[in-house]
C-alpha cells in the first residue's frame, strides 16, 4: 500500500537502556526539558496536554493521544500560533513512539505523520489568506500617498 | 530554522516577504509601503530576514535590492527531520547516561561471579 502522505520522518535509535528509563524521559516534564525544550507542561494520559517551550520562541502544542506505559506513545503535535501564523496548526500532525526491548537496550522509533508542507511555499493554502489580508491593509495604509 | 520561524512571526516581515515576493525591490520602496514605520525600523526587518535567509540582497548603485530567497523556508518535513534527529540523539544520551552506573555496577558484578566460579 502506498503512503497517502509523503510527509513522514521516521528515526530509529538503539538506546542502552530501558524502555522504563526512556519512557521517563517523555512524560516527566522535568526530564524532558533535558533534552527538548527549556520548559515543559505534560499531563500524560490520553487528551492530557503535552506543551513543549523550545528555546527561542516555537512553542509545541500537543495532546497525548495514547499510552502504552513503556511500550507506545502517541501525541498530536503543533506550533502554538504567533500572530494568526500556523505553521503546522495544534493537532495537525501526530508523532508515534514505540520502544522495543532487546538484550536489555531499547530500540525507539519515532513517526511523526501528517506534516503540512507550510514551509515550502508561503503563498500555500493556509498562508495566502493572512497574507493577503496584510496585503490589503499595507495598501490601505500607503493609499493617501498613492493618491497624493 | 528556529531563526526563520522567528522571522515570519512578526506581521511586518510578512508583509515585506509578501511585497518581495514576485519581484525585487529597492529599500527604499519597500519602507514606502509603511507609511507609520521609521526608516531604521524597516532596515531592521530588512536586516532580520535577510539574516534568517529569507531574502536575498543585493546592490545595485547606491540601492540595495531585495528579493524573497525561494527556499529559504525550508520544507517542514526537512526542519523536523533534523530537529528529531538532534534531539533523540540528546535523549539517548541522557537515558544511556542514567543508567550507566547500573550498567556498570552489574557488568563487574558478573565478572566478579565468574572470576569467583572460575576460582572453584
Amino acid at each position: 500500500m502506498t503512503e497517502p502522505c509523503a510527509n513522514v520522518v521516521e528515526q530509529t535509535v538503539r538506546i542502552s537502556a530501558r524502555p522504563e528509563t526512556v519512557w521517563r524521559y517523555w512524560t516527566d516534564p522535568r526530564l524532558i526539558c533535558e533534552w527538548w525544550g527549556k520548559a515543559a507542561e505534560l499531563d500524560p494520559q490520553p487528551g492530557g496536554t503535552f506543551r513543549v517551550e523550545m528555546g527561542g520562541g516555537p512553542v509545541m502544542l500537543g495532546e497525548y493521544v495514547q499510552l502504552t506505559p513503556f511500550e507506545r506513545l502517541v501525541f498530536t503535535f503543533g506550533w502554538e500560533p504567533t500572530d494568526g501564523a500556523q505553521l503546522i496548526g495544534p493537532g495537525e500532525s501526530r508523532v508515534e513512539v514505540t520502544l522495543m526491548e532487546d538484550a536489555g537496550d531499547t530500540i525507539m522509533t519515532l513517526r511523526h505523520t501528517g506534516i503540512p508542507d507550510a514551509f515550502a511555499e508561503l503563498h500555500a493554502s493556509g498562508w495566502s489568506h493572512f497574507l493577503a489580508d496584510l496585503a490589503t491593509a499595507a495598501n490601505q495604509a500607503t493609499a493617501p500617498e498613492f493618491n497624493s | 530554522m528556529d531563526e526563520a520561524l522567528r522571522a515570519v512571526a512578526d506581521p511586518t516581515r510578512r508583509a515585506i516577504l509578501r511585497l518581495v515576493r514576485d519581484g525585487e525591490l529597492p529599500a527604499g520602496e519597500i519602507a514606502g509601503h509603511f507609511p507609520g514605520m521609521s526608516r531604521p525600523a524597516v532596515s531592521q526587518h530588512l536586516r532580520v530576514l535577510t539574516d534568517a535567509g529569507l531574502v536575498d540582497v543585493r546592490p545595485d548603485g547606491n540601492r540595495r535590492l531585495y528579493r524573497w530567497r525561494r527556499d529559504g523556508l525550508r520544507d517542514a518535513v526537512e526542519f523536523l527531520d533534523e530537529m528529531w534527529s538532534e534531539r533523540l540523539a540528546r535523549l539517548k544520551a541522557l537515558a544511556e547516561r542514567v543508567e550507566w552506573p547500573d550498567r556498570t555496577r552489574a557488568a563487574h558484578a558478573l565478572r566478579e561471579q565468574r572470576k569467583q566460579e572460575h576460582q572453584k
